[in-house]
Formats: structure tokens, C-alpha cells, sequence
């Protein structure tokens, strides 16, 4: 038993460096695409967004948003899903837990 | 494939929904904490109060039974 542990010990730094050498790649795909499509904007972007916003509502009042493609449609309610989530994953930060609140 | 030049508005509407999203976490943490802590006050207090009758109705039960086999 002892001797099956000790054995499991000196394996550690391989395991540890081949998670180190799979992971690298991967990582560094992941930045590479983090670095342009998750950082938060800029202060330069922010009246753009707000533009945006009202572009959306005067699309909906003229009544434009109705010539939307179905796929297209399909598409936009998949971005904001995905925006709807983030709220979510704040809340998981939030309250400094997985699943349930920690009372 | 190069990364993808994402539109402002939705790189806003992610990071400010993250932002709520954490503050609302916190907020209603620390509105839930106090009650559960009141809620597991109050039930200790009342175990305590239903173990004290049970003590009593078991005592009073193995009093009052009515058999020869003891």
C-alpha cells in the first residue's frame, strides 16, 4: 500500500508536465482567439454599442425587423442566448458557488 | 481561421451582463444568509422543545403499560 502511493508520487511530475505539454497548443489557440473576441470594449466602443441599440429599436419600430430571415433570426437568438448566459456566470461568481447558495 | 471582429454591442451587452450578473449574485447571497441562519435557529430551538416531549410521552408511555412480561 505504501509502496503503491510512493510510486504514485514520483509519477506527479510527469503527469503534471504531460498536462503542461497538452494543454500548451490548446491555450495558446484559446488566446489567440480571446485576445480579439472576449476583451471587454474599449471606452471608444461604447457610444458604437449604444448606436447599435438604437439602430435595433428604430429597426423594430418601422417595423424592418420583420423582413428578417428566419435563419438570420435563428442566428440573432442564438447571440443572445449566449449574452443571457454571461449573466449567469456572474451569478456563479457571484455567490461563490457552483450550483446552489452557500447559506 | 482569423478571429472574428465581434460587433461592440455585443461585447458590451456580455461584460455588462457578466457586471450584473455578479453584483446579483452577491446581493442576493448576502439578502439569504441571514435568513437561513434565523431558519436554523429556529429549528434547533424547536427540536429541542419536541425532544423534551418525546422524552416525557416515552417515560409516561413505558409508566402506564400494562403488561406482566417486565
Amino acid at each position: 500500500m505504501a509502496q503503491a502511493v510512493q510510486k504514485l508520487v514520483a509519477k506527479v511530475p510527469t503527469l503534471v508536465g504531460a498536462a503542461v505539454n497538452y494543454s500548451k497548443p490548446r491555450l495558446a489557440t484559446f488566446w489567440y482567439y480571446a485576445r480579439v473576441e472576449l476583451v471587454p470594449p474599449t471606452p471608444a466602443e461604447i457610444p458604437k454599442a449604444i448606436s447599435g441599440v438604437q439602430d435595433l429599436l428604430k429597426g423594430f419600430q418601422s417595423g424592418r425587423l420583420g423582413q428578417t430571415t428566419v435563419r438570420d433570426a435563428l442566428r440573432n437568438g442564438l447571440v443572445a442566448t449566449e449574452v443571457l448566459m454571461w449573466f449567469y456566470i456572474g451569478e456563479i461568481i457571484g455567490k461563490g458557488g457552483l450550483i446552489g447558495y452557500d447559506v | 481561421v482569423p478571429p472574428v471582429q465581434v460587433s461592440p454591442l455585443i461585447k458590451t451587452a456580455r461584460w455588462s451582463a457578466l457586471l450584473v450578473g455578479i453584483i446579483y449574485g452577491k446581493r442576493r447571497y448576502d439578502h439569504l444568509k441571514p435568513i437561513a441562519e434565523e431558519e436554523r435557529r429556529i429549528e434547533e430551538e424547536e427540536k429541542k422543545v419536541r425532544e423534551e416531549k418525546e422524552r416525557i410521552a416515552k417515560l409516561e408511555a413505558e409508566a402506564n403499560e400494562d403488561t406482566i412480561l417486565k
